[in-house]
């Protein structure tokens, strides 16, 4: 009797084990913050979402940006792709344009009233009748200077493009250079140069009717002046990458550069004096009154139509947007990632983080900057899908190199720049 | 040796006079079908690693794929009549042809140099002769990160060392005009690959007798002379080869050019392989991008068989 009661028991255990191991979804999420720290902040999260929610299985596969524009559209193709995939706004089409990802309009439309999101991050994600990803944190890029450097050398921190250009000369002398800033083919370069464009009144890659507005006066200007910095800083900055700006600054090489943050290099590679870290918004054109940059947001993106999927997508999205878990996932890289709710910027999950307290002026510097933030190809509402191309080809950064290594008029070069574009777009 | 050694066994192939000849016949025959027994596995192998996706990529080069995972339609030749009317093509070949002709050049000298020294007897050869193959045995990434590092104007040593030299008065950016991107490449990957140049040198000067330089050397002739009427003739059935698998090794070389300049500055780095890359996954042409490549590969195939028989004519001869 006594082995019969404990083998019913047994058995009732065992379906009950098997009842909830087949109610188990599971969601694969990829991300491209490969740095171990991030991916350490990262599992963390999700240790603790797992273990809250024993219905959901959520894993991570760190990727790397390099390798994802070709590795997701085969992944997707071989049916092994991830459920989730964090996305930057010019990635979004191209896996929208395969059919892989799913419309979130109405859960970002929960979230929106719940947490109230920045209505620039939503912006750049909904087109097509649709919102193909959840924002999930801003970034924008700023000034950043050295303040013992401009001191020294009786430089003002620059509001205009012409004291910009007093402030460069007068800080590039032995061996030191006033600015630092990419004239390389890439992703860096094009959304410097951007930064230049946004601040003279050229932030429109299209017109309304998906005609090309690049080739214009205000934008040869804007590549006029990026190429008139660029004597002013290293000889080497036309092979620079993502790290280099922000290694030159650290080691002392630069008094400033335009980068999204330099707080963590800064802290751990440069002094680490709060006190002597500058950060301002980028100067505009002379005759302009506002302060522009480039800002997006990066989001994540449900690439399954399984409903179970779905609802666990909304379930773990909901959860990393509360305040008490949203600032430890922003900190994965403290001072680089803005949060793009109300509430999330003001969560004491965010300010608590020991770098962000030592940093919090400048952090608050860069969530004003955000503000004025825009991104090429998707301003005012208006998306086109060669915008993908445009962007992963770099034609931004390929005219800023005719200017500045071909020694091409920057009225030329912008006009070659838009007619390499319509060649894209066809 | 056979005269004085043990009896040697008659050659496989000698008419055996207890056989006659429709035997022989079916003999070979059999050997034939055994024999291609054995391989067809390895030819299985063969035909499903390369010529099944050799063939996936002539027909993706047919249709107007953008994206993996696409089918896309079928269009004809004219990614093909596209590809050979953009001026990019063209441009990137020409970049290829210096950039293969660059690492020969630069490669055979560094590598002709090393073996000649390292085929020397001195104390401390044997670790010198490895100490060299290092450089080849150092990842691609940690190659580019030593030699961005290194030529960085940010706490880059080669830059105070020119200077401190008298070489040069300011720093300059090695990767700042074309011409300075493709030199500074060209050297990066020589110093790379040239150990495995070194070492088919090195192996080539050990098969020379030493008695030919023994006897010239009796002769009066200087070591210039001996190198230049030795060691030199005698390398160049070693050096044809190097020739042929350096050109078709170096054409296709992407990492080192991808991660050091990415094709830049102004595309003056950006041979066949890195337009290829460009056009498949930054500029989403998958078929162009085939097409590309179908043509990259022909002429590298073509390349190959005139230099197969170019080499054949020299042994013959």
């Amino acid at each position: 009797m006594k082995f019969k009661t404990k083998s019913i028991l047994s058995l009732t255990m065992f379906l009950l084990g098997s009842g909830s191991a087949i109610a188990q979804t599971e969601l694969k999420l990829w991300h491209m913050e490969q740095p171990p720290h991030r991916v350490a902040r990262v599992q963390e999260l999700l240790d603790a979402f797992n273990a809250s929610h024993p219905d959901i299985i959520v894993s991570q596969e760190p990727q790397n940006w390099g390798e994802i524009y070709a590795k997701a559209p085969a992944a997707l193709a071989a049916g092994n792709g991830p459920d989730m995939l964090f996305a930057i706004p010019d990635f979004a089409p191209i896996l929208k344009e395969i059919g892989a990802v799913q419309d979130v309009g109405a859960f970002v439309g929960t979230l929106d009233a719940k947490h109230d999101l920045l209505d620039s991050a939503v912006a750049s994600y909904s087109y097509d009748n649709g919102v193909w990803a959840v924002p999930l944190y801003n970034m924008a890029m700023s000034l950043w200077y050295d303040k013992a450097a401009f001191e020294e050398a009786g430089a003002k921190v620059p509001e205009t493009w012409s004291e910009w250009k007093v402030a460069a000369e007068k800080l590039t002398a032995h061996g030191k250079y006033g600015i630092g800033l990419p004239a390389s083919k890439g992703l860096y370069t094009d959304q410097v140069v951007y930064d230049f464009m946004v601040n003279n009144q050229a932030s429109e890659i299209y017109n309304a009717d998906g005609s090309f507005a690049f080739d214009s006066p205000k934008t040869a200007e804007a590549y006029a002046m990026a190429a008139a910095l660029q004597k002013f800083s290293p000889p080497d900055s036309a092979g620079w990458f993502w790290g280099d700006a922000e290694a030159c600054f650290a080691s002392g090489t630069c008094a400033s550069i335009l980068q999204f943050t330099t707080i963590t290099t800064y802290d751990t590679q440069g002094s680490g004096d709060a006190t002597k870290l500058g950060v301002a918004p980028i100067p505009h054109a002379d005759g302009e009154s506002q302060h522009n940059t480039i800002a997006y947001a990066n989001a994540v993106m449900l690439l399954s139509d399984d409903p179970a999927k779905r609802a666990a997508f909304e379930t773990f999205i909901t959860w990393l947007m509360e305040p008490e878990n949203y600032g430890r996932f922003l900190n994965m890289e403290p001072g680089l990632f803005l949060p793009v709710t109300a509430d999330g910027a003001k969560a004491e999950s965010f300010w608590n983080d020991p770098l962000v307290q030592k940093y919090k002026s400048q952090i608050e510097t860069m969530i004003a900057n955000s503000a004025n933030g825009k991104l090429f190809g998707f301003t005012n509402g208006l998306t086109f899908p060669s915008i993908a191309p445009i962007s992963g080809q770099n034609v931004l950064s390929e005219v800023l190199q005719a200017v500045v290594i071909d020694g091409a008029e920057p009225a030329v070069a912008v006009a070659a720049g838009q007619a390499h574009m319509q060649e894209i777009a066809q | 040796m056979t005269g004085r050694g043990f009896p040697m066994p008659p050659p496989q192939n000698a008419a055996d006079p207890k056989v006659g000849g429709s035997s022989l016949h079916k003999r070979g025959r059999s050997e034939r079908k055994l024999a291609l027994l054995f391989v067809t596995p390895a030819l299985g192998l063969l035909a499903l690693t390369l010529l099944w996706p050799l063939v996936l990529a002539v027909d993706l080069s047919l249709r107007d794929v953008r994206f993996i995972g696409k089918q896309g339609n079928f269009i004809g030749l004219r990614n093909y009549i596209e590809v050979l009317a953009d001026a990019r093509f063209w441009h990137a070949g020409a970049r290829s042809l210096i950039w293969v002709a660059g690492n020969a050049l630069a490669q055979t000298a560094l590598a002709l140099a090393a073996a000649l020294v390292l085929h020397q007897d001195f104390p401390g050869v044997r670790i010198a002769r490895v100490w060299v193959l290092l450089t080849w045995i150092v990842p691609t990434v940690v190659v580019v990160i030593i030699w961005r590092w290194l030529l960085s104007n940010s706490g880059g040593m080669i830059n105070p060392l020119l200077i401190k030299a008298g070489l040069l008065e300011a720093p300059i950016g090695f990767f700042s005009s074309r011409a300075s991107a493709m030199t500074t490449l060209i050297l990066i990957n020589s110093w790379r690959w040239f150990p495995f140049v070194t070492l088919m040198i090195l192996a080539a000067l050990t098969r020379i007798p030493g008695d030919l330089d023994e006897a010239a050397r009796m002769d009066g002739a200087n070591a210039w002379q001996r190198f230049r009427r030795i060691t030199w003739p005698l390398l160049q059935p070693t050096l044809s080869v190097l020739t042929v698998v350096g050109t078709l090794l170096s054409f296709n070389v992407f990492d080192i050019i991808w991660l050091v300049t990415a094709g830049g500055p102004s595309g003056g780095t950006q041979t066949l392989p890195v337009l290829i890359y460009e056009t498949a996954f930054k500029g989403y042409e998958l078929s162009r991008a085939a097409a590309i490549s179908v043509l990259t590969g022909l002429v590298l195939m073509g390349f190959a068989i005139l230099a197969s028989r170019s080499m054949t004519r020299e042994v013959g001869t």
